[in-house]
Parts: structure tokens; sequence; C-alpha cells
């Protein structure tokens, strides 16, 4: 898999490519700022693009900026984007075109270097995957709305990791239960949320979103 | 018949007068928001020396148009010939309803001219009776005799004139010049005191960023060390005791990140330095756990320290929406007109916020006093609040990039 990847700090670039490397990613070009990467980008068409939010000349969200700036040129291009910090505002921004095919997580994530990969591979098969405290926010922030009181604490640990990008047996793994179990509760988080059902993980990971944010 | 005219068209003015007043007190409510700092001055703030101006002013006006300098003697400018009035009964009503349209708009200035037309007035009074006669008739009998009949009512008038000038005078000018002089007492002595503050409160942040430093991630990083280094002796004797070293090692690692983080934003958030206030309280609106909405009219940005001392008193306010008040909705409002930048925020809560008894807000004020600024609480026990924070200041506008 052919991996462009943006950050500016020599010793994280570097380490993230020793990663890459190692679980077999094939890094064809590793910029350091915000004008590289959209020209990589466009150039190269990868089959994802690993990107820092903060990077020169200004070192505020160029990273951001130019991710979505080659989406709009390349739509539906997977991008993967990484903070020391989330903001469900640059979430947002990402998921607005509604593309698919996006991720959004903490630096930290990279530290357990299989979830990582899952989640770059996730992304460049067009899921999308959201960080966990993003998605903790938008769980606290609908904690009034009644529906998702409706959900019960396991249905809501399920919701959670759905909308980490997760698939059916992934949640299965990590929660320690069957996939039939994570089956069923799926079926009712969709009936109590009104939701349309569906068996494609990027919809299903959309829908759920876009409930929560709307 | 005309007299009756006049007094018809005074008394409908009297009536008026307050329904108009009622109006433009309403209107200024309304233009306010929220009836927390209304900036048209009103009647009573100036007291009866701004009511007087509508009077004086005609009088000053139409003396002047049409010449009653001869007051104490006979023909159509005569102040006692009641024939010329009538034929201005039109100007006069005019002059007066300006005039009093203008007093309501600008009550100083008109208690100006009320006190400075009262006393002139007085003295020209009192130069009629007292010196122009002798000169003007040249001590004819007839002249002169005429003259003294009217002598007890021009000095009473202008006796009372000018006293009543001297009076205004110190109700309106002197003591708007005694205000300058002890309001800027008063500034230096404000801005003495936000000072101190400032410096107070920025020392007691530092120390409290020290001590979190010292106990989180620098603690954190100090056993990091420690169990790398047990892990690196261990790694060849016992490699599974090391590898387990090595895992706590990665979760430590991790702490003192989200410690930093927590940190960081506390300091300066990071969405606040990348996109500006604007979106910075869109963000905060975002991770706010009850539903707010934005209205943000921002062209450009704030200085760096007002954006952050604005961003950190609307989350103070935000969190005291949600915990406190049991909102449900919460409006945030954001714009910046003729120099000044106000930040409005409503919930529906309960109410009964008190600024004096929470230190969170007062905080906030303090902070804000540095740069001049305000915040003000409306919050009625059973709801709804409002806050209004305004802090003059000029907005700038973002370089253009070169990227």
């Amino acid at each position: 898999m052919r991996v462009v990847l943006a950050e500016d700090f020599y010793l994280l670039r570097a380490g993230l490519e020793r990663l890459l490397a190692a679980h077999g990613f094939t890094v064809i070009a590793a910029v350091d700022n915000a004008a590289d990467l959209l020209t990589a980008l466009l150039e190269e068409k990868p089959d994802i693009a690993v990107v820092d939010v903060r990077l020169p000349p200004t070192f505020t969200d160029e990273g951001l900026r130019a991710a979505i700036e080659a989406r709009r040129q390349l739509p539906g291009l997977p991008v993967l984007v990484l903070s020391q910090y989330v903001e469900q505002l640059y979430a947002r921004e990402l998921l607005a075109d509604q593309g698919g095919a996006v991720g959004y997580l903490l630096k930290d994530r990279v530290f357990n270097d299989d979830q990582f990969t899952d989640a770059i591979r996730a992304v460049a098969g067009g899921g999308t995957v959201m960080d966990s405290e993003v998605i903790a926010k938008l769980m606290t922030r609908r904690q009034r709305d009644e529906p998702v009181t409706r959900l019960s604490a396991r249905e809501r640990e399920v919701l959670a990791l759905m909308a980490e990008g997760r698939s059916n047996s992934a949640i299965a793994q990590r929660l320690f239960i069957s996939d039939k179990a994570v089956g069923k509760h799926s079926t009712n988080i969709f009936a109590k949320l009104n939701l349309p059902p569906s068996e494609d993980d990027n919809r299903r990971v959309l829908a759920v979103l876009a409930y929560l944010n709307q | 018949m005309a007299f009756l005219g006049l007094l018809i068209l005074c008394t409908i003015f009297v009536l008026s007068a307050p329904r108009a007043v009622t109006k433009i007190w309403r209107f200024a409510r309304e233009q306010g928001t929220g009836a927390l700092v209304i900036r048209v001055p009103l009647l009573r703030d100036v007291g009866w020396g701004a009511a007087l101006a509508p009077v004086t002013a005609s009088f000053l006006v139409l003396s002047g148009t049409f010449g009653i300098t001869n007051v104490g003697g006979t023909g159509s400018g005569n102040l006692f010939n009641a024939k010329s009035i009538p034929g201005d009964l039109f100007y006069t009503t005019l002059v007066l309803a300006v005039m009093a349209l203008y007093t309501l708009v600008r009550p100083r200035p008109a208690g100006y001219l009320a006190a400075a037309g009262l006393t002139g007035i007085g003295a020209w009074v009192l130069y009629q009776a007292l010196v122009l006669p002798r000169s003007t008739y040249d001590y004819e009998w007839y002249g002169w005799l005429r003259d003294q009949l009217y002598l007890p009512e021009l000095l009473l008038l202008g006796t009372a004139g000018l006293a009543g000038g001297f009076l205004l005078t110190r109700r309106t000018i002197v003591a708007d010049v005694r205000a300058r002089r002890y309001g800027l007492a008063a500034q230096v002595e404000r801005l003495s005191r936000t000072r101190a503050e400032a410096v107070d409160s920025a020392a007691a942040e530092l120390r409290r960023l020290e001590r979190d430093l010292h106990d989180g991630a620098q603690a954190r990083l100090v056993a990091l060390g420690i169990n790398l280094r047990t892990a690196e002796k261990l790694i060849d004797t016992s490699p599974g005791d090391a590898k387990a070293l090595v895992a706590d090692c990665r979760e430590a690692s991790a702490k003192a990140l989200s410690e930093l983080r927590g940190l960081v934003r506390g300091i300066y958030p990071p969405v606040l330095a990348d996109r500006g206030l604007g979106d910075a309280i869109k963000a905060l609106a975002l991770d706010c756990p009850v539903l707010a909405l934005t209205d943000i009219q921002l062209p450009g940005r704030p200085p760096a320290p007002v954006e952050s001392a604005v961003y950190f008193a609307v989350a103070e306010v935000l969190n005291n929406a949600a915990k406190h008040a049991a909102a449900t909705a919460i409006q945030i409002r954001v714009a910046h007109a003729r120099g000044l930048l106000r930040v409005q925020v409503d919930d529906d809560g309960v109410g009964g916020a008190d600024p004096a008894s929470g230190t969170g807000l007062a905080g906030m004020e303090r902070r804000l006093g540095a740069f001049d600024g305000i915040l003000a609480v409306s919050s009625p026990v059973g709801g709804p609040t409002i806050v209004v924070i305004e802090v003059p200041c000029a907005l700038s506008w973002p370089k253009t990039s070169t990227s």
C-alpha cells in the first residue's frame, strides 16, 4: 500500500516511516510542509495520506486544509489526519464532503501500532475512523436526547466503537462477545435510533456520526 | 383667541412629551438588547436643567430671529406685548418641538444651552432695565418715567434669570467639568487596580502550571526513565519482564501526553491559535454538553490577549450554563462594531447566577477588566440568563496566505 506521510517533527516522521515499513506499507513520500504535501498528494495519488494537522509555515492547521483541498480535487482520496488534540470542529470539516475514506486520530494512537495500522487500512478501504475522544464528546452531548438514553449500557459501548469505524468482528473482539451478539446489538441500536439498517461498515459509521452530530 | 391656541398647543406638547419619553425609553431597551447596557442618555439623568432647555433655547432663537431686544419698550419686539407672540406662534411651536427633541437625544449639550441661555437672558434684562434706558432716551422725562413703571418687574425677572442661570451652570457645566476631572482620577485608580489584578492572576496561573507540570508530566517522565533503565537491564536475562515494563512505559507516556494536552488547552487552546476566536467559540459550542447555537460575525481577529481572555470567559459561561443552570439551549452571538467586541450568551436555564458569589465569573471579569472589558450578567431566579461581554479593541485582518 502506497503512503504519503506529512509530519514536520523529524523524529516522529522517521519513527512513523519505520513503523509503516515494518507493517508492510510503502512510504512513497515523507514531507514536512503543507505545500509539498499538496503537490505529493496530487501527483502521486497515494492509497492513503497520513497527515499531521499542524505543519509549517504557520504551524496552525495547514495539514488539515491541504488534506481537504486535495480531497476537493481528488474526491475520495483516503486521508488519515493525526493531531495532538482533537476538535469536533475539525472532524466535521473532514466529514463534510461525505465521501468517506477519512480518519481523524490523536497522535497517541500511534503507540498502539496494530490498532493504528488497522485504522490506516480501514480508511484506505474507504472507511471512516474517528478518534474515541471525538465520539466520547459527541455521546455526552447527546445525553439529554431521548433516543440515545433508550440504549442500554452495552449498546452505548457498541455504538461508540461503531462510530470509531470498527467492524462487527473487531467490536466483538474488543468487548469479548460473539459476532452474533454484536449483530443483535447493532440491529437494536439502529432500530432505537430510527436509522436505516446497513451492513456496509462505512455507511454505518456515517449514519451513526450524522445522528450524533445532528 | 391666539393666546388660546398657544395654550392648546402647549397642553398637547405637555401631554405628549411623557409618551415620547416612554417611546424612546422602550426603543433604547430594545436596541440595547436585554436591558443590560443602555447607552441612550435619558432625561432623568440630567434632571431639570435639560428640561428647561427647550424654553430657554426657544427664547434665545426667537429673540435672535424676531428681535425681542427692546424688552422694556413698546413695539412688536416687546416681551410684555402679547401682540408679537400670536404672529410667531407657528415658529414658536416649531422651535419648541425641535428643541424638545434635541433635549431628549442630547440632554447634556441641551443642559449647557439652557444654562448659558438663562444666564444670558437674565443679564440682558438687567441691562435693559438699568443701563439701556438712560442712553436710549437721553433722560427725557417721559421715557424715563415709562421705564420706571416696568422697573420692578424687570429687576425681578433679570435677577431671577441670572440666579437660575448660575444655579443651572453649576448643575450642568461645572458638574460635568468636575466629573471629567474626577472621572479621570477614578480611571487611573481602576487601571492600577486591574493591572495589579492581572499581574497577580498571571503569577497565580504560572504557579499552578508549575505545580501541574511538576506533579504530572514531569513525574511520569522520571518514572518512565527509571522503568526503561530497568527494562534495559532485564532485557537479556528476563525478556518477559522487560516486555511488560516497556508496555508500562508506553502507557505512562500516553498518560503524560494526555496530561500535557489538558495543560496546553488551559494555557492557550490550540484551536484558538489555529483559527482565532470565531472558530474557537464554535469549537466550544460543539463540545458543550448542551445544544449551543452560534451566530458569529467577526471579519478579523482581535488582539491575541483579548481573544484568549474572551475565549476563557465564554468557556466559563458555557460551563456554568451546562452545570448549574440546567439549560437545554444556549445561544452565542459574537459581533464587532464601532471598536467594540461584543459577545452575548443566552441560556434558558434556571437563572439565579450571581457573579459576585462564584469565583469563576469574577475571575473572568477581572481578566477582561485588564482590557477595559466588562462582563455583565442578568440572571433573575427562574431564568433566563443573559451574559454580555464587551471589550474595546480593533480587529486585524489575517495576512494573505503565501502558500
